[in-house]
């Protein structure tokens, strides 16, 4: 009797923890229903808008995503990289924000170093020349998720190899970019 | 005056309290900023029979949330009845205990949209708790492991605690 009523409740507690978002999340996601499921990202890359929408952010997996913020132990210490990843119908886009993620402005200049910033219609755009950028904006991190705003000018890199072949320089406008509801996941 | 008659039986009832000082974790989705956390309960305990146990305790958790300083954690006090029982029939050893209970006060102080919120809840709380009673000397000794869980606003908050508890002497049953 005993060990049937302890079963019992090891499975109450077992149902009542499956619930997908802690109390706090649900109390927010109550007071702004617009945002509870879908996560979305958008920009105009020339002109040409992309946008990747997915239902449900929070069930994406280390294996399985389409538009995430994802924290990654860096290197063999103890801090973690927090980068966003979006894989869009027309290719990827990343970004690195740092071993911080908080409310603020981020970016990455050409003058770096040559960077992969996104994938267009199998067309790679880099940060590459001295004068391309790109820079994010985070104006909002609550419960794990992020809101904010993207702009840069790349260039176009038209053959890899050694070295790579680059096309014309700031070449390419990244304009209006937006990303709402991003999940922050931790592997 | 009836407060003061219902703890004058409660006195006479419980045979013995416990209290305990934990750590805790919390667990499940988006949990990764929460550092340890810490917990401490007092227990009432009604002897049923040699092995059982029908408990009351009132506990305090809290914690800390580790996001760059923008909110400051979770804070739960539940008030939960259980029953626990000694595999070996003996009060000693090994015991599971299940409890059932009622969030007296919950509150989660988080950034929303540029803002702190302290988002106030209530809600149920089930817990699973089983560990090891043994003395040290005279001294009862508890060291437990449990894994509780707060329902309310369809979420959940989950957390694990590793604890150790000691008896408070005031009933006749701790001279027997």
């Amino acid at each position: 009797m005993i060990r049937q009523l302890f079963i019992f409740f090891l499975m109450v507690i077992f149902l009542s923890s499956c619930l997908k978002q802690s109390i706090a999340d649900a109390m927010i996601a109550d007071q702004d229903p617009g945002a509870k499921g879908v996560a979305t990202l958008t920009y105009q890359i020339n002109g040409n808008t992309v946008t990747t929408t997915v239902n449900g952010p929070d069930d994406q997996t280390s294996t399985d995503y389409q538009l995430i913020c994802s924290k990654e132990p860096y290197l063999s210490t103890n801090f973690f990289l927090y980068g966003l990843d979006c894989l869009s119908t027309t290719g990827e886009l990343t970004f690195t924000f740092g071993t911080a993620l908080t409310v603020g402005h981020y970016s990455y200049l050409g003058s770096y170093g040559d960077m992969f910033i996104l994938n267009y219609n199998n067309q790679a755009e880099y940060a590459h020349d001295p004068a391309d950028s790109i820079s994010f904006n985070i104006t909002s991190y609550s419960q794990e998720h992020i809101n904010g705003n993207f702009s840069g000018v790349l260039t176009p890199m038209i053959k890899a190899g050694f070295p790579n072949t680059y096309g014309t320089p700031g070449s390419v406008l990244i304009t209006n970019g937006s990303f709402k509801n991003v999940p922050v996941f931790s592997w | 005056m009836l407060k003061g008659i219902f703890a004058s039986m409660l006195f006479f009832i419980v045979t013995h309290s416990d209290a305990q000082l934990g750590v805790m974790k919390m667990v499940g989705k988006n949990t990764s900023n929460y550092s340890f956390g810490i917990g401490a309960y007092v227990k009432g305990i009604f002897s049923v029979s040699q092995s059982s146990d029908v408990t009351v305790e009132l506990g305090a958790n809290i914690f800390f949330l580790n996001d760059g300083g923008s909110g400051d954690g979770t804070v739960i006090i539940p008030l939960k009845a259980g029953y626990r029982y000694s595999l070996n029939g003996t009060g000693l050893g090994f015991y599971v205990e299940p409890q059932i209970g009622y969030n007296i006060y919950g509150v989660t102080s988080t950034y929303v949209d540029g803002n702190t919120e302290n988002l106030k809840f209530h809600g149920l709380v089930f817990a699973a708790n089983t560990g090891y009673l043994f003395l040290i000397g005279n001294t009862p000794l508890d060291l437990n492991l449990r894994y509780e869980t707060v329902v309310d606003h369809g979420g959940s908050d989950n957390y694990v605690s590793l604890g150790l508890s000691f008896y408070l002497h005031f009933g006749k049953r701790d001279n027997e």
